[in-house]
């Protein structure tokens, strides 16, 4: 079970709470406008993060302001700049795949890019649109105009990166950035270097060397996703229904160690936890021999003592017997303690849930 | 004889997070849990199974970060310090539970696994690493590499000059440290990228691992599915692909053993439970509360209420985990055998810190499986790559598919709305770095030294972890804070070498704390 909610809590993050937080620092410059496609997953990230104080607690911001405070800063000072540079002053375009279906890419272009085609461009530069040509160039050679197929995505104004669904895994793909003109014509301003998407599925390629049936690959695909000795029509299908990849089998990572968020109960988040414990203590002469429930205890240099204990419910004889160093002399006094915990539950009904009650 | 064989595959990696200018810092503890939870538990386990003169075998990473860690002498004596404080507060817990037996059982239980974990550390020298290289050296356990700071390949490949990097760093550290050359690598979050294989062949690495569809995915179809491994097309590297029946039994939220509710709470934690005076000096000097690793509950069930810890309970229920564990691997490796006519190996990777540290009975869990695979039957032989390639060199050959093990399989978990800013810096930093091991082909004295330096804090910038905790969305001030960091001091340094103006003074600032890899060479980036 412990497994399972730090699992579920860890998903519920990821998916729930792709947005930073507000107490982080770093904020590049982010696409504000979405495309069809990308309008769920953008539209979560550009969100403030919800509150999610009912599972983390205090604990988690007390301890992040720890982790930010650093008190003796002792080592040489020419300060660094506080925050990364929004640009490197290059032209540039790169592609990375996230998954079979989609592919990011940021870019970067120059003030003096921008200057010289406002020159070119003149008056059409500025009914232009800032876009996205995505092409498939799978199995070919690109040489700009020999792709299988493209399609252009329109982009925010101030965007610098972007997520691209492409709907075709197991092929080849390049990006350009550009502006889209008025009478259509696409200029080009960068573009990307080439990435290629993996297959979501085995491949229809066998060799003849190894070749083996369809039926006994399709057992052994399923064996090795977990699924059993199904045939293979049921493990692709229940791979994708169960969608397999959905993180449940993923590496807890390390961010688990040492994590010090604490699960309180379900439901409602309200709570009261009570316990005691009972001090004892006392003091005699320094040199004498003293016993709590007949063991040996260790005095301070002093002759003070303190002893601590758990209280449970239930009565509790505590003689404490000092012998004097000559053994001529001891005394013995003790303490009787009684607990006896009740507990009581009161929940008042919420008139919300009256409503709630009424609209099932 | 057997049908089939066993690689139990165990990754060891914590990022490299040492603060000698704070005298206590948080993230630091995730070391000292992970020593006294898992790597000495671990080290007990090989121990006595030799001792016993149980003939077993298991394959382990140890990251380039996590040994430098576990060899560091400042980390280690602050590791002394904490250990003597967990000690020192069990000892006033089993005053503190008189009266309560049913912890204060526990708490002796605690005393001792403190002690002997002081005992086993101060026994190697407070350098547990020369105890893995002492099971490797007795033919236990292979132990393998890892990038030199676990960045996460796929999404470096746009500048292959750092992988490269990655590995030639983490093969001369490994050579360091284990007086050979590393024959396998855990590729860091088991992320595979086609052709990175053509890296890993130059640095002399014979295998690697794969998430089930990097292998089920591949081109052409591999024909014995995860249950061969493969040589990757065009270098001859090979690849074993995980087994995500075994995966699930451990690793599962459904079906996974750690949540049984024999085993030990992870979320009851004296720091958090007891009176905030007492507990104060064994928590953040900040007065926050952590886990101490004292805990005494059990998981119970899916309820807040929780009962005392039975440790007798909880290993009989790793017993009968581990004979659950076996008997499915044995019906697996006859039915696979009976279907490919061949014997299948099952390749089951974990998370090392998930042993002890997280599923407290997982290092006896591994303790009974071993000992029963090795005293109970004979199906199944335990086995690692090495001895695999061995004895099976033909196999087939194919291009495997880009995967990783992380959340849905591919890169997400590492590039999503919460940290996709990263790459654009990591990147040019990268561009960065290999225009300056070329540009500076014999660079002497300060500016060399600063070329070693740059790329230290541009591998540390590329951890995968810290990207992986700005995914996850909890703690992530820290994650950024270092991410920023290296790449602030990498982009000064960068300048300074191009100005011909290094501030020694500030330079060995730098070096002292980000001290890593002392005979890094800048001319691995290229």
């Amino acid at each position: 079970m412990a497994m399972m909610r730090r699992v579920k809590e860890k998903i519920k993050k990821i998916i729930k709470r792709p947005a930073r937080s507000k107490k982080t620092a770093v904020k590049p410059a982010r696409k504000k406008g979405v495309t069809r496609s990308q309008g769920k997953h953008l539209s979560a990230q550009t969100q403030p993060a919800p509150v999610q104080k009912e599972t983390l607690g205090l604990n988690e911001v007390a301890i992040e302001k720890t982790k930010f405070s650093h008190p003796q800063v002792r080592r040489v000072q020419r300060a660094l700049p506080q925050d990364l540079p929004g640009g490197y002053g290059k032209d540039r375009m790169i592609l990375q795949v996230r998954d079979p279906w989609w592919l990011h890419t940021y870019w970067e272009v120059t003030l003096a890019t921008w200057d010289s085609l406002k020159q070119r461009l003149k008056d059409m530069f500025h009914g232009a649109k800032k876009s996205l040509r995505v092409y498939d160039v799978s199995h070919i050679v690109f040489n700009g105009n020999n792709a299988h197929r493209y399609f252009d995505i329109e982009l925010a104004h101030d965007a610098n990166n972007w997520y691209i669904d492409t709907g075709g895994p197991g092929r080849s793909w390049v990006v350009d950035y550009g502006l889209k003109l008025a009478n259509g014509e696409f200029v080009t301003i960068v573009r990307s270097n080439v990435v290629q998407t993996p297959l979501d599925g085995p491949s229809w390629v066998t060799d003849e060397e190894w070749m083996v049936p369809d039926e006994m690959f399709g057992r052994l695909y399923g064996m090795g996703f977990g699924m059993g000795h199904t045939s293979m029509g049921k493990a692709w299908q229940e791979r994708m229904k169960k969608a397999l990849f959905s993180g449940i089998l993923s590496s807890p990572g390390i961010s688990s160690a040492g994590s010090p968020v604490k699960k309180r109960a379900k439901g409602r988040n309200f709570w009261l936890v009570v316990d005691c414990e009972l001090i004892v203590y006392g003091a005699t002469e320094p040199d004498a021999a003293v016993t709590v429930q007949g063991k040996p205890i260790q005095l301070r240099p002093d002759g003070t003592f303190t002893m601590r204990y758990a209280l449970p419910d239930g009565k509790q004889v505590i003689p404490v017997q000092a012998t004097s160093s000559d053994k001529i002399e001891v005394r013995t006094i003790t303490p009787v303690v009684t607990r006896q915990t009740h507990t009581d539950i009161a929940v008042k009904e919420e008139p919300a849930q009256d409503h709630v009650a009424a609209a099932v | 004889m057997n049908k089939g064989y066993l690689c139990l595959v165990l990754h060891s990696h914590l990022p490299f997070v040492r603060h000698p200018e704070h005298d206590d810092f948080l993230e630091e503890d995730w070391l000292y849990e992970a020593i006294t939870e898992t790597y000495i538990p671990l080290i007990w386990m090989c121990e006595k199974l030799m001792e016993d003169g149980i003939d077993f075998r298991m394959t382990m990473s140890l990251t380039p970060t996590l040994i430098s860690m576990l060899t560091d002498p400042l980390l280690q004596g602050r590791y002394m310090r904490h250990i003597n404080s967990l000690i020192e507060l069990a000892h006033k817990e089993i005053e503190r539970t008189t009266w309560q037996p049913q912890f204060q059982r526990l708490a002796i239980m605690y005393v001792n696994h403190f002690c002997r974990s002081r005992d086993t550390f101060e026994k190697y020298n407070r350098n547990l690493v020369v105890a893995f290289k002492s099971f490797q050296d007795a033919g236990k356990i292979e132990v393998i590499t890892c990038g030199a700071t676990h960045g996460y390949f796929p999404l470096m490949d746009v500048c292959r000059d750092s992988i490269k990097a990655q590995l030639k760093t983490a093969v001369a550290h490994y050579e360091k440290h284990f007086g050979r050359k590393p024959r396998g690598i855990w590729l860091p979050e088991c992320g595979y990228y086609p052709g990175h294989d053509e890296m890993l062949r130059e640095v002399g690495i014979k295998y690697f691992f794969t998430d089930s569809h990097g292998i089920l995915h591949g081109t052409p179809r591999p024909k014995y599915g995860v249950f061969a491994p493969v040589y990757c097309k065009g270098t001859g590297v090979a690849a074993f692909g995980r087994d995500l029946e075994s995966s699930k039994q451990v690793w599962s939220s459904i079906e996974g053993y750690p949540g049984d509710y024999n085993y030990r709470e992870f979320y009851r934690d004296i720091g958090f439970d007891l009176e905030y005076e007492y507990i104060k000096p064994y928590i953040h000097p900040d007065g926050v509360r952590i886990n101490t690793g004292i805990k005494y509950y059990r998981i119970t069930g899916d309820t807040p209420h929780k009962e005392p810890y039975d440790p007798g309970w909880a290993r009989e229920t790793a017993a009968s985990h581990a004979g659950n564990f076996m008997f499915n691997r044995q019906k697996q490796v006859e039915y696979l055998y009976d279907m490919i006519q061949r014997k299948p190996i099952i390749v089951s990777p974990y998370d090392a810190e998930l042993y002890g540290h997280w599923w407290y009975e997982g290092p006896q869990w591994l303790d009974f499986l071993i000992r029963k695979l090795s005293c109970d039957q004979d199906t199944i032989r335990m086995i690692t790559p090495s001895e695999y390639l061995a004895e099976h060199p033909r196999l087939q050959v194919i291009t495997p598919s880009m995967s990783s093990w992380g959340y849905k399989g591919y890169s997400e978990m590492w590039m999503q709305g919460a940290n996709d800013w990263i790459y654009r810096h990591l990147h040019e930093a990268s561009y960065r770095m290999s225009e300056l091991a070329h540009g500076y082909p014999h660079a002497t004295g300060i500016t060399r030294r600063a070329l070693n330096q740059a790329l230290r804090e541009l591998l540390l910038a590329q951890s995968s972890d810290w990207a992986f905790i700005l995914g996850t969305g909890t703690h992530t001030a820290y994650a950024v804070k270092r991410t920023k960091d290296h790449l602030l001091q990498f982009n000064r340094l960068y300048e300074d070498i191009k100005a011909n103006s290094v501030d020694e003074e500030w330079l060995e600032d730098v070096e002292s704390r980000d001290n890593l890899f002392p005979d890094i060479d800048y001319h691995y980036h290229s």
